[in-house]
């Protein structure tokens, strides 16, 4: 598997993945804000996202229609969607690219669901690897309270429920989590994640985020060349941005 | 007419890495696939095996491509629209047929009933070798599929092809004349070249997965008449 850079895009790629409720999607959210500021050109995508396979997979899900093998399946075809009709023309464009969960998030929960590895790594294939993966490692009760916590009612796929692992979903909950955090630590190493200590505060972790970043990431490449030199004749409203970032 | 059910198949297995947890030796039925462009007399002779084999007392199930109630809306939809990229539409029609294959192929074929399916991954497969895409990567994602009891291919000329489809709607699809490849602006043209194409991949793919060719430059009443007589060899009725 070849990185962006080795396959010699002009963008980059950078990825995030850890368990729900380890903080990634924050961390990832504040690098975006930071990359903006810096006037870097940055494109934020997640996973299941697709609008085109949206439809499919909600309904899927709602009426519990999936399988291992249509879970995976539809999630792969969400993920060729984007990544051909987005990820790509942007990485040719020279962006920078942000991705809350990557194609790492289907081989750890695919592979949980009891479908062969080298299947679904197959399928995967046409994908680059990033070139800077993060991951987010929290003590597996930290992210259990985190989520369990803020959000009492457990979606039946996102409980693991269709492996009947349990009746009580919050049980079936920390057992499918727990075996996702093993697939997730088995192929750590392979892919050359940067696995962050996610226990800690998020300032603490974003601050190590950021000098990472630009360690791994010359910068000063990225930056949007200003089509206009005058400054925004209309002051900025921030709570109509700050809504704007989170649709994008 | 024979009472006894059909012998289930011995070596039964998937083409790949299969579905998880299946047990193959429970899997009494008989899958029969018939494979063939548009134009061909797929349908009809389906149709026709439904009732031969109906009155003789077996139970059928049909299936075939885009059926599926978990996609095929949103498949539709995005066909028209011709909007999706390769490696998406590929994926959207594996999820498709993965769909049929554990909701209706596999329980079927366990409670005994032959299902006849109208096109299997090999047009699906054929398709995206039309265009470029890695056969490994087709045989990866369609590992899934069961190996089927016969596959039978109805092979017919592309030049016969277009006049069957001109005769049939007057018209042809978009899809079906490989429009989408910029082979010739030309529908006629693209057409008849698409169609050579598909061919020489299904002749390819023949080696591989071993089909029964049947020559459908004949009468309806011929082609059912071969297809009969080795569906009842198949079944352990000749």
């Amino acid at each position: 598997m070849k990185t962006f850079a080795e396959l010699n895009f002009p963008g980059r790629l950078i990825a995030v993945e850890g368990l729900d409720g380890s903080g990634k999607s924050t961390q990832i959210y504040l690098l975006k804000r930071w990359l903006e500021a810096e006037g870097i050109k940055v494109y934020f995508s997640s996973w299941n996202s697709s609008e085109l396979v949206k439809s499919a997979t909600s309904k899927g899900k709602k009426r519990e229609l999936l399988t291992p093998t249509t879970f995976s399946l539809i999630h792969a075809t969400d993920f060729a969607d984007r990544y051909e009709r987005h990820l790509l023309p942007l990485l040719r464009a020279g962006y920078i690219v942000l991705c809350d969960r990557y194609v790492f998030t289907a081989f750890a929960r695919d592979v949980t669901r009891g479908c062969p590895p080298d299947w679904v790594r197959g399928i995967y294939n046409f994908a680059a690897k990033p070139d800077l993966t993060m991951f987010f490692k929290t003590d597996l009760e930290v992210s259990l309270n985190r989520i369990l916590e803020g959000r009492p009612k457990l979606k039946f796929f996102e409980a693991g429920m269709d492996l009947r692992l349990s009746s009580d979903p919050y049980e079936s909950f920390r057992i499918f989590q727990g075996r996702i955090l093993e697939q997730y630590m088995a192929m750590s190493g392979e892919f050359d994640f940067v696995v962050i200590d996610a226990n800690q505060h998020v300032e603490k972790q974003q601050a190590f985020v950021r000098k990472l970043v630009g360690e791994k990431i010359d910068l000063s490449k990225f930056k949007r060349r200003s089509p206009l030199p005058l400054p925004p004749a209309f002051p900025l409203d921030p709570a109509k941005e700050a809504e704007e970032d989170m649709a994008a | 007419m024979k009472t006894d059910s059909a012998p289930v198949k011995k070596n039964r297995k998937f083409l790949g890495h299969g579905i998880p947890h299946v047990k193959l030796d429970e899997l009494a039925g008989k899958l029969i696939v018939v494979e063939g462009a548009d134009g061909s007399g797929r349908s009809t002779q389906i149709a026709r095996l439904v009732d031969w084999l109906e009155t003789r007392g077996h139970a059928t199930v049909p299936v075939g491509l885009k059926r599926s109630t978990l996609v095929s809306s949103e498949l539709e939809k995005a066909q028209e629209g011709n909007i999706l990229s390769r490696t998406t539409l590929s994926l959207f029609y594996a999820t498709d047929f993965a769909d049929q294959l554990e909701n209706i192929i596999l329980p079927a074929l366990k409670a005994g009933f032959i299902v006849l399916a109208d096109r299997y991954i090999y047009t699906l497969m054929a398709r995206d070798m039309v265009r470029g895409m890695d056969e490994a990567w087709l045989k990866n994602v369609y590992g899934i599929a069961l190996e089927p009891d016969a596959v039978f291919y109805l092979s017919l000329e592309p030049e016969e092809l277009v006049q069957r489809n001109l005769s049939k709607s007057a018209a042809l699809d978009y899809w079906e004349s490989g429009m989408d490849l910029g082979l010739s602006r030309d529908m006629f043209d693209s057409f008849v070249k698409y169609q050579a194409a598909m061919q020489a991949v299904f002749r390819r793919l023949q080696k591989t997965y071993n089909f029964t060719i049947v020559d459908a430059n004949r009468s309806v009443e011929a082609v059912t008449k071969q297809l009969r007589k080795e569906i009842r060899v198949l079944l352990g009725e000749e």
